[in-house]
């Protein structure tokens, strides 16, 4: 086990890495850093000026290898629009981002997995109708007019929770379930496949012939066996939610990184830019890592090859 | 006083709207202490699914009729599924055709021995472990604690087989089912589980169902023998009635393949049976054999053929008479 999740980690240091500098690159490709910060109307020498005073004008690498050195130590520069250190925006920011997304993640696990093993005990009962029809409808509407409906009807119709900001736990409930409702259909479908998969399995027949009761032939030698590929798209979904975290977060005003990501794109915030994408990069490949490990964890044959 | 296992009239059915699917049909039969019932015929024949039928394990959709089914005079017809629970691994249990994945590949070989123990018997860790390890070394695996907190995968397909008996055993069940236990394993291996499971039938003085298509393993491990064919005993005997004066020209026909060292004259073509297994929809009328059969006429087709017993425990389904068919027999083995 040991040296499988120190292998896993290096590759995600070097997947990070990889990211790192392709972010790099890229958005200094898109965005003249000198213009971004003249701002406009500025003239070319005063730009030619900017260019030289912050070193613009170095090879990419050499402009790469100090951010890298900064951002190590934990220094994202300065914002270009709000003059202040993107670090203390990201500190601001990033709890509302990842409570909203952690939420989100746990809710639709929490209403998908039992929903999706009933489905699967009861192949075309109406209650997997039931789950197929709620799975369609999840992945044909859109985050954003699911908040919106929720807003309508939770918010403005019954005043029962808050319709924007992050002052209370109740702003926090419906951007959540919006959020989810993203990511439930295929942790559903996954399961119900899954366990369906597992309870036709040869093993499965070996712990009922053996007289094990019907729960635990269900929740300790099916489950576990059928949430191993679950576990393995979960990662993935969480960085789904937080790419949805943008939609989310405009709909219902909450101050999160994926409004701070929307506001730097259009201002060219390049040193912003870049740090949101490197953190929820280095945040998800963490994920997948902890997902990597979980699986390991619940499958002996990844764990002890 | 009766016999361990009673079986009177059992059928498995599929039901479906273009016809039933009927892959055993009318299957009788009783296995007593101490006794090895061997169960041979074809592949597809229905043998898997008799077996599952006397465990209750077939499909939900399947449908299991019988007469009587009893185990130790006990009916298991109407049984709910918690009192089935109950005697499945303790009373009765079944080694399967698939050693490679009969095993759950999450749990340890001795939690999945061990947690078998405690479900039938409240016993504390400690004592199903060690019951484990004993179960373990009887069916002679070696280094048998370090072999408790192994995971299948990495246990050899003869090991894991070897485990799964062990398994089977650990409640020291009357009844043991055992499908084909060897037919996924190498040659050499086959021999030794045979070995194992007959030596350990004996010692622990239960009762076996031996599911195989390999007659040679018959005439070394059977007390008595059933020959099935399209889901119905064709012939029931002792091994020795049914090797030396087999009655069914299906058996007659199947003895004939197997070369019989000292029988069978060099350059002599061995048997094989011309023709195909019918299609087990709906009612197949008179006997199912005709198709194939050398012997057949008209009386063979449209009534159902019964049982004969010629003596009890011993009976072949054909119209024929039993000395006639014993002649044809003879004079096919000469
Ligand atoms: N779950 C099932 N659903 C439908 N048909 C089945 C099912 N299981 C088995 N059958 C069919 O029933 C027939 C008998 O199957 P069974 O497994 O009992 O054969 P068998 O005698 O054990 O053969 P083998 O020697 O190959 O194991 C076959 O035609 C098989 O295809
Ligand atoms: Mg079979």
């Amino acid at each position: 086990m040991p040296a499988y999740a120190a292998k896993r980690f290096a590759v995600a240091l070097l997947v990070l890495f990889v990211v790192s500098v392709l972010t790099f690159t890229f958005t200094n490709v898109a965005v003249d850093p000198a213009i971004a910060i003249a701002g406009e109307g500025a003239t070319d020498a005063q730009i030619e000026r900017l260019r030289r005073e912050y070193g613009f004008d170095r090879p990419l690498y050499v402009q790469y290898g100090e951010w890298l050195s900064g951002t190590l130590a934990g220094d994202f520069g300065t914002s270009i629009r709000q003059r202040r250190p993107v670090l203390t925006m990201l500190a601001e920011k990033f709890p509302v981002t990842a409570t909203v997304g952690g939420l989100a993640l746990i809710l639709a696990f929490v209403v998908a997995v039992p929903l999706g093993m009933v489905a699967a005990l009861r192949p075309n009962s109406w209650i997997d109708r039931f789950a197929l029809g709620f799975a369609v409808v999840g992945m044909a509407m859109p985050t954003f007019w699911f908040g919106l409906v929720l807003i309508i009807v939770f918010g403005v119709t019954l005043h029962w929770l808050p319709v924007s900001g992050t002052g209370t736990a109740a702003h926090f409930v419906m951007p959540s379930i919006a959020l989810s409702y993203y990511s439930i259909p295929i942790i559903m479908r996954l399961t119900r496949a899954g366990m369906i998969d597992v309870m036709a399995s040869d093993y499965i027949r070996t712990a009922r012939a053996k007289g094990l009761l019907p729960r635990t032939v269900l929740f300790k030698h099916a489950l576990r066996n059928a949430v191993i590929p679950v576990v393995a798209v979960a990662a993935v979904q969480f960085g789904h939610l937080l790419a949805g975290s943008v939609v989310v977060e405009s709909v219902f005003a909450l101050h999160g990184i994926g409004y701070m990501a929307w506001e730097a794109l259009h201002a060219a915030d390049l040193p912003v830019i870049q740090a949101v994408v490197v953190v929820l990069a280095g945040f998800y490949i963490l994920l997948v890592f902890l997902s990597d490990l979980l699986n390991a964890f619940l499958d002996p044959r990844i764990r002890i090859a | 006083m009766t016999a361990l296992l009673e079986v009177d009239g059992l059928s498995v059915t599929f039901p479906a709207t273009a016809g039933d699917f009927r892959p055993v049909r009318d299957v009788s039969f009783s296995v007593d202490r101490g006794e090895t019932l061997c169960i041979v015929g074809e592949s597809g024949c229905g043998k898997s699914l008799t077996a599952l039928a006397l465990m209750g394990l077939l499909p939900k959709w399947a449908r299991r009729d019988a007469r009587r089914l009893e185990l130790q005079g006990r009916d298991l017809v109407g049984l709910t599924e918690r009192q089935l629970a109950d005697i499945r691994g303790r009373r009765m249990s079944m080694v399967f055709q698939e050693p490679m994945t009969s095993l759950n590949p999450a749990y340890t070989v001795g939690e999945q021995l061990s947690e078998t123990y405690r479900r039938h018997y409240l016993s504390r860790r400690g004592v199903a472990r060690d019951r484990a390890i004993y179960l373990l070394e009887t069916v002679g695996i070696t280094a048998a604690a370090s072999r408790l907190r192994q995971y299948p995968h990495q246990l050899s397909g003869g090991l894991r087989q070897r485990v799964m008996i062990a398994m089977a055993l650990i409640c020291e069940p009357n009844l043991i089912i055992a499908d084909e236990p060897t037919t996924a394993l190498d040659v050499t291996i086959q021999a030794q589980i045979l070995h194992l499971l007959s030596a350990l039938q004996k010692r622990f003085g239960m009762g076996m169902v031996l599911i195989t298509h390999d007659l040679g393993i018959v005439a070394r491990v059977a007390t008595r023998v059933a020959v099935m064919y399209a889901g119905q005993i064709v012939e029931t005997g002792t091994v020795d009635e049914v090797f030396a004066n087999p009655l069914h020209p299906y058996t007659q026909a199947l003895l004939r393949c197997i070369p019989v060292p000292g029988r069978v004259k060099r350059g002599e073509h061995l048997g094989s049976i011309p023709g195909a297994v019918p299609t087990l929809m709906g009612d197949l009328g008179g006997c199912h054999f005709r198709n194939r059969c050398a012997y057949a006429h008209a009386a063979c087709a449209p009534d159902p053929i019964l049982m004969n017993e010629v003596t009890p425990g011993r009976g072949y389904r054909c119209v024929v008479p039993a000395a006639i068919c014993a002649a044809r027999g003879h004079g096919a083995a000469a």
